[in-house]
């Protein structure tokens, strides 16, 4: 480490400093390749779901975070939609709506997609977080 | 030499995170919001836009909303609204017949525009069809209420039903303002059409405030009104009618309506099996052919009667229709997700 205290032969001087040159070059590369790793693995999966009932936002989620979350709604909260959040992806397991379309959707990963439960007015929406790179690969409508 | 070193890599590093930053930083001087509803049409109504604020949104979106309503109270078959001659109340009988109704002009807007699509798809949308299709209803309602006993339409009823469908029987005076159904046992359904007419007259409201760079979808009837703020198209990602993780294909819109009908849609199950909602006038059964129909058109009430006719019909004869329409595309999907699309539609497809 204690590059400065001797005084090396000017051959030596130069060995180092080609050393130190190809250091830096290796670090840098290393740094913009994590750096683009980064915008690689961020670029298609959306960050948290939100949950809203009847317009109101009911709550937020990790996608990150493996959970199971309860959607009461309904007179006393009888109502329940069970949304599970598992590697990265949100489903409806099982739900106390008629026509069960909510549970027999795929599940959701991605920005923009979403889940709806018509006869409980439950929607659950995959979003980006605020801070993250913008993510161009997103479609404004999915139908 | 350390210090050299530490020096450029600090550099590095900050020309990194700034290159980072830039790219989060595009903020545009207009903010894109969205809002839903429940209320209409039996499905979800969403309207996604641009605009300066929450509540210039806002605004816009609560008209757009009790536009929808209005249309919604007209064009239901299924309620009744104190001192309000609507859908419901044309189907009604007193005395054993049906009244001749006055109402509002833009239920018979709808109905005329219901005559010209019947003539366009050959009889494939036809809003006649109601008494085969709340037969469907009722059946479809009972057995998703109790899966265990759920059961099939018995054909002798739907065949009963299906004598009672015709079209000309639908008597609309445009200048009283008035319908009347002069078969007793004939009822009309909307449902093919009603939706997406009713969007494409709330759009057309919208263009005509100068209002641009919004969306309106309900319940698949997606209708665009102009380019986003950016100039772009809206990109729409179709989902895979057969549950797969990928979209199927990514359409760019600027002012047009894109309308799927799907098998997926709404269905019950009978001994395991799948039946759907829409019902093939030829058959008088959910018609087989595909699982999902998109159309690209303009107007988004054409798209939404035109997706269920094309649903009803042989693959060659739906090509062949939609290729006589100008501006008209359509993608068909099969039950192995294999896809057929119309000549043009490519013209409209993009990879993100």
């Amino acid at each position: 480490m204690d590059l400065t205290k001797e005084t090396p032969k000017p051959e030596e001087k130069k060995k180092r400093k080609l050393r130190n040159d190809l250091i830096l070059i290796g670090v840098l590369l290393v740094v913009l390749v994590l750096v683009g790793l980064a915008f690689w693995l961020f670029r298609g999966t959306g960050d948290t779901v939100i949950v809203e009932v009847d317009g109101k936002v009911f709550g937020t989620y990790s996608l990150s975070k493996n959970q199971t979350v309860e959607i009461h709604t309904g007179e006393g909260g009888k109502e329940l939609n069970l949304l599970v959040i598992k590697d990265g992806r949100a489903f409806v397991e099982t739900a106390t709506c008629r026509d069960g379309i909510c549970a027999a959707h795929a599940p959701i990963s991605r920005e923009g997609e979403s889940i709806v439960c018509l006869p409980h007015k439950v929607v659950i929406t995959v979003k980006r977080s605020e801070n993250k790179v913008s993510e161009e690969n997103v479609p404004d409508i999915i139908t | 030499m350390k210090k050299r070193i530490l020096i450029v890599l600090a550099a590095g590093l900050l020309l990194c995170s700034s290159l980072l930053l830039s790219a989060c930083k595009k903020t545009p001087a207009l903010q894109k919001y969205s809002d839903y509803n429940f209320d209409y049409f039996d499905t979800v109504s969403a309207i996604t836009g641009y605009a300066e604020s929450r509540e210039v949104f806002d605004e816009i979106a609560k008209s757009v909303f009790a536009e929808l309503e209005e249309y919604h109270r007209l064009y239901t078959i299924y309620h009744r609204y104190e001192g309000l001659e609507n859908l419901r109340t044309i189907n009604e009988l007193k005395d054993g017949v049906h009244r001749t109704v006055t109402v509002d002009r833009r239920v018979i807007d709808l109905l005329l525009y219901a005559k010209e699509l019947y003539t366009l798809t050959g009889g494939k949308m036809n809003v006649a069809m109601g008494s085969v299709l709340s037969i469907w209803h009722d059946y479809r309602t009972e057995g998703i209420d109790d899966p265990a006993n759920a059961e099939l339409p018995p054909m002798e009823r739907l065949i009963a039903a299906a004598e009672h469908t015709d079209i000309a029987n639908l008597v609309i005076d445009e200048d009283a303002c008035t319908v009347t159904l002069t078969d007793p046992k004939m009822k009309l359904d909307v449902g093919a059409i009603a939706k997406g007419y009713a969007v494409e007259m709330v759009a057309q409201s919208l263009e005509k405030r100068g209002i641009t760079g919004y969306c309106l979808n309900v319940g698949g009837n997606v209708r665009t009104i102009g380019a986003k703020p950016d100039g772009k198209g809206w990109t729409v990602g179709l989902e895979d009618p057969l549950g797969g993780d990928d979209y199927i294909a990514y359409l760019s819109l600027t002012g047009q309506s894109l309308v799927t009908s799907g098998s997926y849609q709404r269905y019950y199950l009978v001994d395991g099996k799948a039946y759907h909602h829409i019902i093939d006038p030829a058959t008088l059964m959910p018609a087989e052919g595909f699982v999902a129909v998109s159309i690209l058109t303009p107007h988004s009430g054409r798209g939404d009667g035109l997706s269920t006719a094309l649903f009803c019909m042989p693959i060659e004869e739906g090509i062949s229709l939609v290729e006589s329409l100008p501006d008209t595309e359509a993608q068909w999907v099969f039950p192995d997700g294999s896809k057929r699309a119309s000549s043009g539609w490519a013209n409209y497809t993009v990879t993100l």
